[in-house]
């Protein structure tokens, strides 16, 4: 039998971010550069409904909306901040809920840009996860994405994460639903100092403990690396597969060098820039 | 501002894009060099084109074990038409990353280098 697969986004909003449109516009560009199905795992079903063409998504599963204590800091540029809600503490039901027996995992600010990802699928390994990444920017200390902590074990991102549906991924997802349960414990033993649960932390922690408490072969890397921009930069255009955004410039606050990119996959970080654009992109369609 | 240093900065500023434009050239030229065959992914590098060209000078062309990027070995079943593509891989990423930095280079204005048009 022919195995199914697709696209797993989790979009749940909160005061600040628009999670739904952010995965809306992905859901497009998913089926553009990947031809697969995406299905959203939203607690805004009503929402997508009235506002969005919800033919877009495979399928809709509707969560709870529940309010979490998670609060952090959301960053649009680097003069400007607000504290919200970080609602993420479902991304480890992704095995148990996605419709699909190859899942890729996305977040909805991941913005693909070609179709390298579609090799995911084609791979002898049934997990893949991004470890080493590359700040479009290159003027920021890199350290606390390649360590979860100063003394602690490899960051792996849970950005984008390609599992097919075997009893080992569904040990690991089970555990990484047990990190997130029992988090305030795992961030002691891990020597994480920010009480803030991140699910980039419980992958890696997960990872570390599924390879015997050391480094191993549990995790394969994903296709190329992973870019990114935080959310101290600013995405100014954003044109088809091209973007061009606006880099925190090296000691000099609130200033900005400008940077193109075409044809690659980019992590957004600045969600209000991203929902700037994105309205730009919906309002010419 | 004096105007030798307004044009100092300004051509620091340019020289910063300029960097980092190429470096994102190089990224995407990395990613272009990727090969995915039988579920492994191989990174076309000169190496890998003259051991599968020694592999086939010496006749093996049938059959040849080889290690992906992450340690997988994978046997190659036609190596001649591996050759053959990873030779296709290489030389499409390498002249659209050739053509890419010289249209890259001359650009003369931080404008032009991010081809900035302005809404």
């Amino acid at each position: 039998m022919k195995k199914t697969k697709g696209a797993f986004l989790i979009a749940r909003n909160n005061s600040q971010v628009d999670y739904v449109k952010q995965a809306v516009f992905l859901a497009k560009r998913i089926r553009k550069y990947l031809g697969i199905p995406t299905t959203v795992l939203t607690d805004s079903v009503e929402y997508i409904n009235h506002n969005f063409d919800a033919g877009v998504f495979d399928r809709i599963i509707p969560c709870s909306a529940t309010q979490q204590q998670n609060q952090r800091l959301y960053f649009d540029g680097s003069m400007h901040q607000r504290q919200a809600t970080f609602n993420n503490r479902t991304r480890s039901q992704a095995y148990d809920l996605s419709p699909y027996d190859e899942t890729l995992l996305l977040d909805t600010d991941y913005i693909i840009s070609n179709s390298l990802l579609k090799n995911c699928f084609d791979s002898q390994d049934d997990f893949l996860i991004y470890k080493d990444s590359t700040d479009v920017a290159q003027v920021r200390d890199e350290q606390e994405f390649k360590y979860i902590s100063d003394t602690s074990v490899p960051f792996y991102w849970a950005t984008c994460v390609f599992f097919r549906k075997t009893p080992v991924n569904k040990i690991y997802f089970d555990l990484v639903q047990h990190i997130e349960k029992e988090w305030d414990h795992y961030r002691r033993v891990y020597q994480i100092a920010s009480q803030l649960f991140r699910n980039d932390f419980a992958f890696s922690i997960a990872i570390h403990i599924m390879n015997g408490f050391q480094e191993g072969l549990f995790a394969k890397p994903m296709p190329g690396k992973m870019m990114y921009t935080t959310d101290r930069d600013i995405l100014w255009q954003l044109n088809d597969d091209q973007m061009m955004f606006l880099v925190e410039k090296k000691g000099y606050l609130g200033e900005y060098t400008a940077l193109k990119t075409k044809g690659q996959t980019i992590h957004v970080m600045n969600k209000y820039s991203l929902g700037r654009m994105i309205d730009l992109e919906m309002s010419n369609e | 501002m004096d105007e030798r240093l307004d044009k100092a900065l300004e051509f620091s500023n340019y020289m910063l894009t300029l960097n980092n434009q190429k470096r994102l050239l190089t990224e995407k030229y990395q990613e272009e060099l990727l090969y995915f065959y039988d579920g492994c992914q191989f990174t076309v590098t000169k190496e890998l084109i003259n051991f599968v060209k020694l592999l086939l000078d010496n006749e093996q062309d049938e059959n040849a074990v080889l290690t992906d990027d992450n340690g997988i070995p994978t046997i190659v079943a036609d190596v001649d038409k591996f050759y053959n593509s990873i030779i296709n891989v290489y030389f499409v990423a390498s002249n659209t990353y050739h053509s890419e930095y010289i249209k890259l280079k001359n650009q003369r204005s931080v404008e032009k280098l991010v081809d900035y048009e302005e809404n």
